[in-house]
């Protein structure tokens, strides 16, 4: 990173910690939160998804881990920092299974079978009222009793910063060489003896860690999650979206694209009501057809076509 | 419970699961000839139930007769969608090809549920009422039946047309080598275009043969995809034999669930067999082994 990035990263985030100082509305705030949530959460997803090269479509199961282990570890009585901890060592122990499984396997299978492992939970969630609540759902315990929307607006800023140096550390190490070799070419990679089933399973475990973290901040500030909510297949594909439209395996992409997908998408709300999701799919058709690096990507095309 | 509640479900079941290897066919074909995961698979199957039902209340034809107009349209959409949104992205990454049949599927059940609405529909006609009785102990809905045999028609037609037509044996080459395919004077992009129509077509007619005996809504196709990625996956992915076996199965045992276990459990029990054939048997319960 050079050194106008670096200050670039810095001031951008002690801007971010100042902008409760000026912003009062709750609705703000709100949307403000989300646009954070989900630059932490696509940043986390953009470790498998965009440094890696695998699909994940299923982060929902990290995500209601995150959720669902807050609301039933309290409830069991445990303190909050143990719940913390044992729900993400929850979300860490699904990626186990679903990498476990599914890394060994070439072509299209790790993104079936992170769709039916998260579908698999979602139908459990449902149908296991004694346990989860069923549809009825459950109370998630409030992380902060005074000055809610804030203190949520700053933790996310905290996760997001947080998941973003994780990301900048790992990029520049041998791991994060490893997992890009592995996108690239993972014969190559295989011929120079690295371990790419593991190599990509590590990447899952970290970011099965940080999404399970938004899950839980995400559930607190509801402070009641059924399972439709945060276990659904539009948690994952959003996820995915807000990585790819910035620009998949790059460090600014996924908060360029969460400020970009969930602006869009609180205009399409007030216009389209329940169809707000149509700007989803047509953002994917157009990533895809003509922004495959995402908007990131684009830009330093034209940058350095200037130069 | 009884041998004939078990029987009963069973038959009930492979009715259902006709419908099912339906579905399942379109998808091994289109991914057989193209690679692609058709993540819209479901979307266009509740794409064909919508033109069916609007066929039913503006003109009053019962699906039974206006599938084949449902299935031509779609096959015209596929063909289209394929030229249109495919073709450019032609040899990338699965990455990419998922993300915009995943893309692909979300716009159009949003668009639908724009124009439609979010609200439940059904259908009614006589035929609805009827049911067979077969001995003393099973029953069957008649709707049911009809559908079954035009599944099973729909499915042996496309059978015979993927083993015996010039237009079959163009795709089958270019299945097992896409690279060699078009030096032997196959046009790879027309052949393909024609299969994605046609494996579209296969899902909307299974959609118009549910609609009288499901409900409608736009989201209708989402778990129809999933079933469809299960039913490939358990049938080896692009044998279409083996797709139809493994649909049949898939709706054997999901009924045998429902009775079991409860309606709600379907799903989850058809994800844990995927996520077990998956770990001990990728290339599927009836695929051939592949190194």
């Amino acid at each position: 990173m050079r050194r106008w990035q670096l200050a670039l990263a810095g001031s951008g985030f002690v801007l971010s910690l100042l902008v409760p100082l000026v912003v009062h509305s709750d609705y703000q705030l709100q949307v403000l939160f989300r646009i954070y949530l989900f630059a932490a959460l696509g940043l986390a997803w953009n470790l498998v998804g965009g440094y890696a090269g695998q699909l994940s479509l299923g982060h929902a199961a990290y995500f209601g881990a995150g959720a669902y282990g807050l609301a039933l570890f309290t409830r069991a009585g445990m303190p909050l920092w143990a719940a913390l901890v044992m729900l993400v060592g929850l979300a860490m122990l699904f990626a186990l299974l679903i990498g476990g499984v599914s890394f060994r396997l070439r072509g299209p299978y790790f993104a079936l079978a992170t769709i039916a492992f998260a579908e698999v939970l979602h139908a459990a969630a449902k149908n296991l009222p004694r346990v989860t609540g069923g549809d009825v759902g459950v109370p998630v315990p409030a992380l902060f009793h005074t000055h809610a929307n804030r203190s949520f607006y700053l933790c996310a800023v905290l996760l997001t910063a947080a998941t973003t140096a994780a990301t900048f550390l790992i990029s520049r190490s041998r791991f994060g060489y490893y997992l890009m070799a592995i996108r690239e070419d993972q014969e190559t990679a295989l011929s120079v003896g690295v371990n790419a089933a593991r190599t990509k399973l590590h990447a899952l475990l970290v970011s099965a860690a940080f999404t399970a973290l938004g899950g839980a901040l995400y559930g607190s500030l509801f402070l009641f999650i059924v399972p439709d909510q945060v276990l659904s297949i539009d948690i994952s594909n959003e996820i995915a979206i807000v990585a790819m439209l910035g620009g998949a395996g790059t460090l600014a992409g996924p908060m360029v694209g969460a400020a970009v997908l969930e602006s869009a998408s609180e205009i399409f709300k007030t216009i389209f009501q329940e169809a707000h999701l149509l700007i989803y799919g047509l953002l994917l058709i157009v990533v895809v057809l003509f922004l495959p690096e995402g908007i990131m990507g684009g830009v330093e095309a034209i940058v350095r076509r200037r130069k | 419970m009884d041998f004939f509640t078990t029987l009963q479900a069973v038959v009930n079941g492979v009715l259902t699961g006709a419908l099912y290897a339906l579905v399942g066919m379109g998808m091994a074909l289109i991914f057989g000839v193209m690679r692609i995961v058709n993540f819209a698979h479901g979307t266009f199957m509740m794409l064909g139930m919508y033109a069916t039902y609007v066929l039913f209340v503006q003109a009053h034809v019962v699906p039974y007769y206006s599938f084949p107009l449902v299935a031509l349209g779609m096959y015209g959409l596929g063909y289209l969608i394929y030229m249109a949104l495919l073709r450019p992205i032609h040899g990338q990454s699965d990455f990419m090809q998922i993300l915009l049949t995943l893309g692909i599927g979300l716009a159009i059940t949003d668009a639908i549920q724009l124009v439609f609405g979010a609200d439940y529909h059904q259908i009614n006609f006589p035929l609805l009422e009827k049911n067979l009785h077969l001995g003393s102990h099973i029953t069957v809905n008649a709707p049911w039946v009809v559908s079954f045999g035009i599944a099973l028609v729909t499915g042996g037609g496309l059978y015979f047309f993927v083993m015996h037509t010039m237009s079959g044996r163009a795709a089958r080459a270019i299945a097992q080598n896409r690279y060699a395919a078009p030096l032997m004077g196959i046009h790879l992009h027309r052949v393909q275009a024609f299969w994605f129509g046609l494996g579209v077509s296969a899902a909307a007619v299974a959609g118009s043969l549910l609609l009288p005996v499901f409900y409608l809504y736009p989201g209708v196709g989402d778990q129809f995809t999933l079933k469809a990625f299960v039913i490939v996956v358990l049938g080896g992915m692009e044998s279409i034999v083996g797709a139809a076996m493994a649909g049949v199965l898939l709706g054997v045992v999901e009924s045998l669930t429902s009775l079991y276990w409860g309606n709600e459990w379907a799903l989850a029990v058809d994800f844990a067999i995927f996520l077990l054939v998956l770990s001990l048997r990728p290339s599927g319960i009836f695929g051939r082994q592949k190194a």
